[in-house]
């Protein structure tokens, strides 16, 4: 009788129990996994973002140097140099802004008087920065050889700054082209013209001149 | 020339603080059009030379003004337009998020740098101006001036607040109101004068003129109080013409 009922109360109670002790654990793991599968369906590893312009490295800044001829009427050819920097609004404008020194010679009317001299050496240094707006046009190519090209760009470029020069301050106007050649993405020759035309009235009489500029410059995109 | 220094050391300052972020993971696309032209040079005159098919991946380099330069998954390299990424699919499945340029939103956190020429009560003027757009309408801005005159030249370093009160229009007017200082440097050659520097205000009026995308035409009317040591203070009339670009 009482084995009887300790069988019952084994088979009703305990086999229950046991049975829960030894299948829960697995139950629970087998459920954790389901939950796994489904959360890798649902939320897979990768992290879904969405690209932003900010994202995105911008090369639209310019910066270059230069060097040259200027021809300032009166006071000979020198060498000029400077540089630029310059921001690409759209495929064809730009803004540039630039600075340039060069030292001018003495004029004929020195070098023929014998010792007379209208400007010290600290007057006859020319320096001159301008800020200009450009339009790029005429996209073109280049080949060398059979196996490179290259991108070029022809620009017409003016604007207007100040030319200090013989101690005094010159509103001067500026115009230009030039072309460009790109050598990468990222570096560029550039070769071109400008002129730079301001009024002086330094022999006594107002004078307009036009100072042509060649040169040779090299620029970098960042 | 001092004016001019300013503003390079300032430009250089905020390039170097503004350098762009380096992303580690490349950053693709998959074409969703039946195709995408692929430019040899960021411009629209430069050749065609490839093409990318639908649900092609590519790979985004870089950007220059309109243009996006990009790597197919064979390596070929060349620049698709700005607008062409609307027709991709980022990892997320949505285009990229690239504004529009006239997009309202885009007035807002941004910088703005330009420049401008005019007649300064006669004298040549020449300015340059770099502002930042706090909210839609209002922006600061900070005026560095150089003016050439027959009798003196003069330097102006001034503060501005500038109200727009309809940034959407095509041709949006503004007003604004600055404070500063001018030093007046007079012709050696015609009168023993000192230099002098002097306080200022401006109060102006004027126009911004869209043109394309970033780049705007400035057109503006400043009247100048000028604080000066003697008996009697002294008013300029400055108009002036510009162009600004945000970015």
């Amino acid at each position: 009788m009482e084995t009887g009922i300790q069988r019952v109360f084994l088979k009703r109670c305990l086999q229950p129990l046991l049975l829960a002790c030894m299948f829960l654990p697995g139950l629970a793991a087998a459920q954790d996994q389901d939950d796994d599968e489904l959360g890798k369906i649902i939320t897979p590893d990768l992290e879904r973002r969405q690209i932003k312009e900010s994202m995105l490295d911008s090369e639209n800044f310019e910066l270059g140097a230069f060097y040259g001829v200027l021809n300032v009427e009166d006071f000979g050819s020198n060498p000029v140099v400077g540089f630029h920097f310059s921001y690409h609004v759209t495929e064809s404008f730009f803004l540039e802004a630039a600075y340039g020194e060069s030292e001018t010679e003495k004029t004929s009317y020195e070098l023929l008087s014998g010792g007379v001299e209208l400007l010290t050496e600290e007057e006859r240094q020319l320096r001159y920065y301008n800020l200009s707006i450009g339009y790029a046009f005429l996209p073109g190519q280049v080949y060398i050889g059979k196996r490179w090209a290259f991108n070029t760009r022809i620009y017409l470029i003016g604007g207007a700054g100040n030319t200090e020069f013989a101690d005094k301050e010159y509103f001067t106007y500026n115009l230009g082209a030039g072309l460009r050649f790109y050598a990468t993405d990222w570096i560029a020759f550039d070769l071109s013209m400008r002129n730079h035309a301001f009024t002086h009235e330094l022999f006594g009489e107002s004078k307009n001149t036009n100072n042509l500029e060649a040169r040779f410059g090299l620029s970098l995109y960042f | 020339m001092t004016c001019l220094r300013a503003l390079f050391a300032v430009v250089c300052l905020w390039l170097l603080a503004a350098a762009a972020p380096l992303w580690a993971e490349p950053l693709q696309v998959s074409v969703a059009a039946p195709y995408l032209d692929v430019h040899s040079g960021p411009g629209r005159g430069y050749p065609v030379f490839h093409v990318v098919e639908r649900d092609e991946v590519i790979t985004l380099l870089k950007s220059r003004a309109d243009w996006i330069k990009i790597r197919t998954y064979r390596g070929i390299t060349g620049w698709i337009g700005r607008e062409d990424l609307a027709l991709t699919l980022g990892p997320d499945g949505q285009p990229p998020l690239f504004l529009d340029p006239r997009h309202e939103d885009y007035l807002v956190n941004r910088v703005e740098l330009g420049f401008a020429m005019g007649d300064f009560g006669g004298a040549d003027s020449l300015q340059a101006n770099l502002g930042y757009r706090f909210t839609r309408h209002l922006s600061a801005e900070l005026r560095l001036a150089h003016n050439t005159g027959q009798f003196s030249d003069s330097e102006i370093i001034a503060a501005a607040l500038v109200h727009q009160p309809f940034p959407e229009w095509r041709v949006s007017p503004f007003f604004a109101l600055a404070a500063g200082q001018i030093k007046t440097y007079p012709s050696a050659t015609l009168v023993e004068t000192e230099d002098r520097q002097d306080n200022l205000a401006q109060a102006s009026l004027g126009a911004y003129v869209h043109l394309s995308g970033r780049f705007f035409l400035r057109v503006e009317y400043v009247n100048h109080y000028l604080f000066t040591s003697r008996d009697s203070n002294e008013e300029v009339n400055e108009w002036k013409l510009g162009f600004n670009a945000f970015f």
